[in-house]
């Protein structure tokens, strides 16, 4: 009997990770009998594992990547794509599927064709692909508005800490403040250079800050990326961010500046200088 | 015009400083501290006057009235003819930028600037080119001797060079007078001596010059010295 050319099939990476996998490897498709709803494939160095049907060999063909679906990212499934009556073979599940997805042409009125197929269906349902990655992305915009206070959060106690710190500074000058007045300085050049100051550390400090959120998110997508074998981006510095820390801290700084020096150069002189 | 007008013109221009019955009170809990008591005093332009007397008899809380830093309670304060007595805040800090130099016993530079930039500094509030302010920066820390001393912090200077720094930048804005309150104080004898035979250059240069100390030799270099005690000037006299 002529043996027909084996077909073939595309792993993901994670599967060809671990089972140590490569293009063009021969693997045998079985099911274990102990494990009836799942699908699992041995490599076949020397062989494969006698059943019912002769299970068949088939070619890795190719390794891919998954897509960047967080909501893929964390359960660690193994994917292989296979042919529908082999998956039928294996699963055996026969004529069942789960859920198929269809994909249409440019231009096409979804919502007319989505009501036409509900009608007709009988025991499932169609939806927009957009409608389910809302619905399945609910979980990540609740961590998303958690992670929204946490930053207000940080920000606010860090505001206090500056500000803090702003007082500090300035009052380590008392005595410099004061000869500058005896000297003349009008009370508003002292504010406006100590809000120049300020400033200018402020923005030093967020610059220092993004660069260093830059490589902290990094080093994060490297990790993860690694570690799920996925190519989403976990953390994203984006110019918008950029944009807020820089102008907040802008702001803050400038603030804390105003605040710690107003309260020094309406001290008179004489007093600031212990008299 | 008569004579007599014309004298006294002269005269009233000769004077700079010009105190009538000034009295000085500090609130202390229910009790007031009679720091000055009375004190009528003229200084004239060109004169160099060290004013001296016992810790606590008020020297210094005469200086700060002159030096248009404190109000007295009662009495009148006039320097170049201009009541300074009364002035608002905003008004006293712009005169004593453009009219009055002080130096203090301790320094008092900026620690983050260069001594050219310390000097600069009055030069760059009272609204100069930057161009002229580096200039004459210049030229004053020449003057005290500082040439090669432009660009080091005072954390690189002694306490004598930093004083003399210090006396540059009082200088800045060419002030009808200069104040200094216990100037060799931190200083020892040998670089407290520079800082003397500066003041006496800078006199018959032509400034005017007040000094409070208890240096002996400071003093001693005054054309004039002014002895006080209980808030009240008990002798006067010119210095022979
Ligand atoms: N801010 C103040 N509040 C209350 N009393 C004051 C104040 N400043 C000065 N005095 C008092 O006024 C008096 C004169 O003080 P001042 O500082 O003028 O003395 P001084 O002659 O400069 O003394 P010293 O030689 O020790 O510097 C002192 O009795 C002092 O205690
Ligand atoms: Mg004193």
């Amino acid at each position: 009997m002529q043996q027909p050319s084996p077909r073939t099939i595309a792993i993901d990476e994670s599967l060809a990770a671990q089972a140590k996998l490569k293009v063009g490897d021969r693997v045998t498709l079985l099911a274990r009998p102990a494990a009836e709803d799942y699908a699992v494939m041995t490599a076949t160095p020397s062989g494969y594992t006698p059943s019912a049907t002769p299970p068949e060999t088939v070619i890795v063909a190719a390794i891919v990547r998954r897509g960047a679906d967080p909501s893929q990212v964390a359960r660690g499934d193994l994917l292989v794509r296979m042919h529908l009556d082999q998956l039928q073979e294996i699963s055996g599940y026969g004529d069942r599927v789960d859920r198929f997805a269809i994909a249409t042409k440019p231009g096409l009125r979804i919502g007319q064709l989505l009501d036409h197929i509900n009608d007709v269906a009988f025991g499932f349902r169609a939806y927009r692909s957009h409608d389910i990655a809302v619905e399945t992305s609910r979980t990540f915009q609740v961590v998303s508005r958690f992670h929204r206070a946490i930053g207000v959060i940080t920000i606010v106690a860090s505001s206090v800490f500056l500000l803090c710190i702003m007082v500090l500074k300035v009052e380590e000058r008392r005595r410099d403040i004061a000869a500058l007045r005896l000297m003349g300085i009008s009370r508003s050049s002292i504010v406006k250079s100590i809000i120049v100051e300020a400033a200018l550390v402020a923005v030093l400090g967020s610059i220092l800050g993004v660069a260093l959120g830059w490589a902290a998110s990094l080093f994060v997508n490297w990790h993860y990326q690694g570690l799920y074998r996925t190519p989403l981006e976990f953390s994203i510095v984006t110019p918008e961010i950029v944009a807020v820390a820089v102008s907040l801290s802008l702001f803050l700084g400038a603030a804390a500046g105003v605040l710690a020096s107003l309260r020094l150069v309406r001290t008179p002189p004489l007093v600031l200088l212990g008299r | 015009m008569s004579e007599a007008t014309a004298t006294q013109d002269v005269h009233v221009d000769r004077v700079l400083v010009s105190l009538r019955d000034v009295h000085r009170d500090y609130p202390l809990g229910a009790e007031r501290v009679h720091a000055l008591q009375g004190v009528t005093l003229d200084v004239e332009r060109g004169d160099y006057v060290a004013i001296v007397g016992p810790s606590g008899c008020g020297k210094s809380t005469l200086l700060n009235l002159i030096g248009v830093i404190d109000q007295p309670t009662s009495g009148t304060v006039e320097i170049g003819g201009k009541r300074v007595d009364q002035m608002s805040d905003w008004e006293a800090t712009s005169f004593r930028l453009r009219n009055i130099g002080f130096v203090f016993q301790r320094f008092y530079l900026m620690p983050i600037l260069s001594a050219l930039e310390n000097v600069a500094l009055p030069m760059a509030e009272a609204g100069f080119p930057k161009e002229e302010q580096r200039m004459r920066a210049a030229e004053l820390l020449e003057y005290v001797g500082l040439s090669s001393r432009e660009r080091h912090r005072p954390s690189q200077l002694s306490g004598g060079e930093q004083q003399r720094v210090a006396i540059a930048r009082a200088l800045a804005n060419r002030p009808a007078l200069l104040l200094a309150d216990e100037p060799t104080g931190e200083l020892d004898a040998h670089t407290g001596a520079e800082i003397i035979s500066l003041f006496q250059r800078l006199n018959s240069d032509g400034a005017t010059i007040l000094v409070v100390t208890h240096d002996e030799e400071l003093a001693g270099a005054a054309r004039r010295k002014i002895h006080m005690r209980d808030g009240r000037i008990v002798d006067g006299a010119v210095h022979p």
